[in-house]
């Protein structure tokens, strides 16, 4: 579903990402894993249509960047902590603006609009302007964003951080249930913990490399180690 | 591009901008407000300063032998003797500076020792940046003017002659213009400037805000992750841009109208400023495209900063230059030139002082707003390569390496085909100069020939080689298919009657009349052409050049954003705008209105060609046949000639074959369009 076929991206000398391949099946969670400057944003944004690989392919749903952006868009959501909201604009304001970029019927629009309010118990705050709000309310808001058009694909880079285990707790709940309806999950984060509770596989980046790709345990035991957390350490002190 | 998504983009920034309330604050509140108070405020003190220094006595000391009879004459006109000194004090400037300085002093007369004759030098000492001072030195010596007058008629008469004889010329200072147009003066030197310094301002905000601020918010990465062309965020930015600066211009042009009114009103100028209707209509016009440009600008430049701070740095040398280019209108002596029509900015201002002052020609107002799109032209397309440039959206780190960076692919674009018609505009602006001035009336077919060669044929095919696209692909060298041959006969026989009917409903207007008749004595039966070199230079040369142009390369660059409505209407308006006079530009944008959805309909150039052909030719054979002129301009033909039109356009529509590999992303053909300067006969476009 989610599927990065040899991606490259040089930026003059310097490769920020170099032959990354994996796959994301539909309902499944895979955890993109990486230290600073690993990598992993500009892998995502390829990913995402926003950045065009100097080398390799992004596919989404079948829909390949470099022939149709439109649709490998329409067949994601994207969530990082450089997607903010509009300050001066409502939740509700702002569903409403993207669902008319995805090109989503008004009524049909109206209606998800609300059942995604409900969702995610933003009825208290969807009329309030989005610089008004907590950070844990902004993320409902923008996790409500980036499941509007309903993708089959989700990429979620760092969603919970600078959040509090309420809401942190909530985030993930919210994409069990889009696992269980069969989405494919790409989840960038540093909290290790949230990836071993959470992911079906895990994917390795270091200096703009895959150094492995498995589950969990086969991670693990692969690196000797007793845990994702040092496993995770051992694979980047090996190569760092 | 589609214009519901950039609909949405506009009116979801407007949306943003208008709740920020600085910035409509800055743009909107504080111009209607702040001028009708500062100007009241400036003009009530103005006014009382001048009735109190009227009031006031003038302080005078007299250092040395001035004349008895003089310091008399001087203190009978308001005047107060505070120190009087037979001799002069040995640093006497010094001392009367520190007087003055000290507002002990208004004025010193002096007269240095040992002076005397029949004629006494008199000093009269002020200091001219003070006011006060200032004002009493030309009272005191308006008196002493008079006081000479006055000695010089006694020494006529004890020399025996009529005290007249003094006075050989009876000199009188009178101004030949009314109050009202010297306010006017004023008024049009300042308000340009003003008018586009604020109009700087409200686009310098809402462009950073919504570039380098949307940025800074990590907004724009969130626009970037939903379905839409970068084209689509620049042209909804820039629709918001640019109507927050109009918005501004309208309050500021108001406000200031009003404001300066009043001070000139205090300031004695009883036939006080006021601004038609008319010229608000055209001020507002002239703003336009000084608002375009503007408005690309400061996007493009803006949306290289990373932050909203960083915009105000990059944006801040801009805004210096906006200033100095608006300058213009406020230097005495500057008048609007055929050179001066051409500067960017600096043209607007000066056109705007024109229309104030009721002296603006139309010839160079159209020169003024020609240059003035084509140069926010050239700014948009500058804005749309960044927006395209997708590391300078994300980071903005190195960017303009990466925007001016030659693309590896070839192929026309919405934003390079926008720039080939600019450059159109330049080369048929400077080539037609030269080329009219060489040519007599008698080698106007000469003219024709070369300029339908020369600025339309040569740069469409140069510009299609230039971008890698096959001739074939660029021009619409292709055959319709069998609908879109029988839509293109219907064309043919019915076509015609959208030239004469957009024809017959501008003769209504002198201006369009009197155009249409110096053309036709140009190019008809009493002009140097006969009916069969007329018919070749007017019907054959400019259907397959201005085709080949507009039809051609503009109309299939533009339908690559997809839509058919930007590749029609663009192609047509940039061939409408080659016919330079407004009433030929009328005409030939609706002509390349059909011309355009034939060619886009059936992918094919011909169908646009023959039509072409046609409406010229017949045009011809009109001016010099009065039977085919009866004939053919009859409403029961015209009508019946448009029924045609639009039954030829039904079998056009969708008659194209599928897009060639060639041309990605063009899924229906594109064309061309018309005449130069010398190109076209009445109303033949």
């Amino acid at each position: 579903m989610i599927e990065a076929l040899g991606l490259t991206k040089r930026y003059g000398a310097v490769d920020a990402a170099r032959g990354v391949c994996f796959r994301v099946a539909p309902g499944e969670v895979v955890g993109l894993l990486g230290p600073n400057g690993a990598g992993k944003t500009t892998v995502l944004r390829m990913l995402a249509g926003i950045l065009t690989p100097s080398e390799g392919e992004a596919r989404v749903a079948g829909h390949a960047a470099s022939d149709d952006a439109f649709a490998l868009k329409r067949s994601l959501g994207f969530l990082s902590g450089d997607t903010a909201l509009y300050q001066r604009l409502t939740p509700r304001e702002v569903l409403r603006y993207f669902g008319r970029l995805n090109e989503m019927p008004e009524a049909s629009l109206t209606a998800r609009i609300e059942a995604l309010v409900q969702a995610f118990q933003m009825g208290d705050f969807a009329d309030r302007q989005c610089g008004k709000l907590s950070a844990g309310q902004k993320q409902r808001a923008n996790v409500a964003r980036a499941f509007l058009h309903d993708p089959p694909a989700l990429i979620l880079d760092e969603p919970t951080t600078a959040l509090d285990v309420v809401s942190g707790r909530f985030l993930l709940d919210a994409i069990r249930k889009e696992r269980g309806r069969g989405k494919a999950i790409l989840f960038s984060t540093h909290v290790l913990g949230d990836a071993e509770a959470l992911c079906d596989r895990v994917v390795l980046l270091h200096q703009g490399q895959v150094l492995d790709d498995g589950t969990v345990a086969d991670v693990v035991s692969r690196a000797g180690a007793r845990n994702l957390t040092d496993a995770f350490l051992a694979r980047i002190g090996a190569t760092a | 591009m589609r214009p519901l998504i950039v609909w949405h983009i506009f009116r979801k920034d407007l949306r943003e901008t208008l709740r920020d309330r600085r910035a409509l604050f800055t743009t909107v509140v504080l111009p209607l407000v702040l001028y009708p108070l500062l100007f009241t405020a400036i003009g009530s003190f103005t006014s009382n300063k001048r009735e109190q220094l009227a009031a006031q006595a003038a302080r005078i000391a007299v250092w040395g032998p001035v004349p008895e009879r003089t310091v008399q004459a001087v203190l009978a006109d308001k005047g107060t003797l505070v120190e009087r000194q037979a001799s002069v004090p040995p640093d006497a400037e010094d001392r009367a500076r520190k007087a003055v300085a000290d507002k002990t002093l208004d004025v010193v007369l002096l007269t240095p020792e040992g002076a005397s004759g029949p004629s006494i030098p008199l000093k009269v000492y002020a200091d001219s940046t003070q006011l006060q001072s200032e004002a009493m030195q030309q009272r005191v010596l308006k008196t002493l003017r008079k006081h000479e007058a006055s000695l010089l008629e006694e020494r006529m008469v004890a020399l025996g002659q009529p005290a007249m004889s003094a006075r050989p010329l009876a000199v009188e200072e009178a101004d030949l213009s009314s109050g009202s147009r010297r306010a006017a003066s004023l008024v049009g030197s300042l308000l340009p400037y003003m008018v586009l310094v604020l109009l700087a301002s409200a686009a310098f905000y809402s462009a950073i805000d919504l570039t380098a601020g949307e940025k800074e918010r990590g907004t724009l990465q969130t626009l970037l992750t939903a379905p839409v062309h970068a084209l689509e965020v620049v042209a909804g930015k820039y629709l918001t841009v640019v109507t927050m600066t109009l918005v501004a211009a309208l309050a500021n042009i108001g406000s200031l109208s009003l404001a300066i009114g009043r001070i000139l009103s205090a300031e004695g100028a009883q036939d006080s400023f006021h601004m038609s209707g008319g010229v608000v209509v055209a001020l507002f016009l002239t703003l336009v495209p000084a608002a375009l440009l503007l408005a690309s600008l400061f996007i493009a430049v803006g949306v290289m900063a990373r932050t909203y701070k960083e915009g105000q740095s990059y944006l801040m040398p801009l805004l210096f230059l906006v200033l100095f280019a608006a300058l213009g209108s406020t230097l005495p002596g500057v008048e609007l030139t055929p050179a001066l029509a051409l500067v960017p900015l600096s043209n607007v201002a000066l056109l705007m002082r024109e229309l104030l002052t009721g002296r603006a020609t139309l010839g160079l107002a159209s020169m003024v707003l020609i240059a003035s799109f084509a140069y926010a032209a050239l700014g948009l397309l500058l804005a749309a390569r960044v927006f395209e440039t997708e590391q300078v959206l994300l980071s903005g780190e190195k960017p303009w390496k990466d925007v001016f960076a030659r693309k590896a692919k070839g192929g026309f674009t919405p934003g390079n085909t926008l720039f080939f018609v600019a450059v159109l505009v330049v080369v048929v602006f400077y080539g037609s100069l030269p080329l009219m001035a060489a040519v007599t009336r008698q080698q106007i077919g000469q003219a024709i020939a070369l300029s339908e060669l020369g600025f339309f044929l040569a740069p469409a095919v140069v510009w299609a080689l230039l971008m890698r696209v096959p001739l074939r692909d660029a021009l619409q060298l292709r055959l319709p298919s069998r609908r879109g041959l029988a839509g293109t006969a219907l064309l043919v026989l019915g076509g015609w009657a959208v030239g004469l009917a957009t024809g017959s409903v501008l003769d209504n207007f002198q201006g369009a009349r009197e155009y249409g008749e110096q053309l036709g004595q140009l190019l008809g039966k009493h002009g140097p052409l006969s009916l069969w070199a007329a018919v070749l230079l007017v019907g054959v040369l400019p259907a397959v050049c201005e085709e080949a142009c507009f039809r051609g390369v503009v109309l299939t660059g533009f339908a690559r954003s997809g839509s058919r409505a930007l590749a029609v209407v663009g192609s047509a308006l940039a061939f409408g705008l080659f016919h330079v006079n407004p009433w030929h530009i009328a005409a030939a944008t609706v002509l390349g209105l059909v011309l355009g959805y034939a060619a886009f309909e059936s992918r094919s150039l011909l169908p646009s060609v023959l039509l072409h052909f046609v409406n010229n030719a017949l045009q011809m054979v009109m001016v010099r046949v009065p039977a085919v002129k009866a004939v053919f301009e009859s409403w029961t033909a015209i009508g019946t000639g448009l029924v045609v039109t639009a039954v030829a356009l039904w079998f056009l529509r969708g008659s194209g074959r599928p897009p060639t590999a060639s041309v990605p992303g063009l899924r229906r053909p594109g064309s061309v369009g018309p005449s130069g300067p010398l190109g076209a006969p009445a109303r033949a476009e």
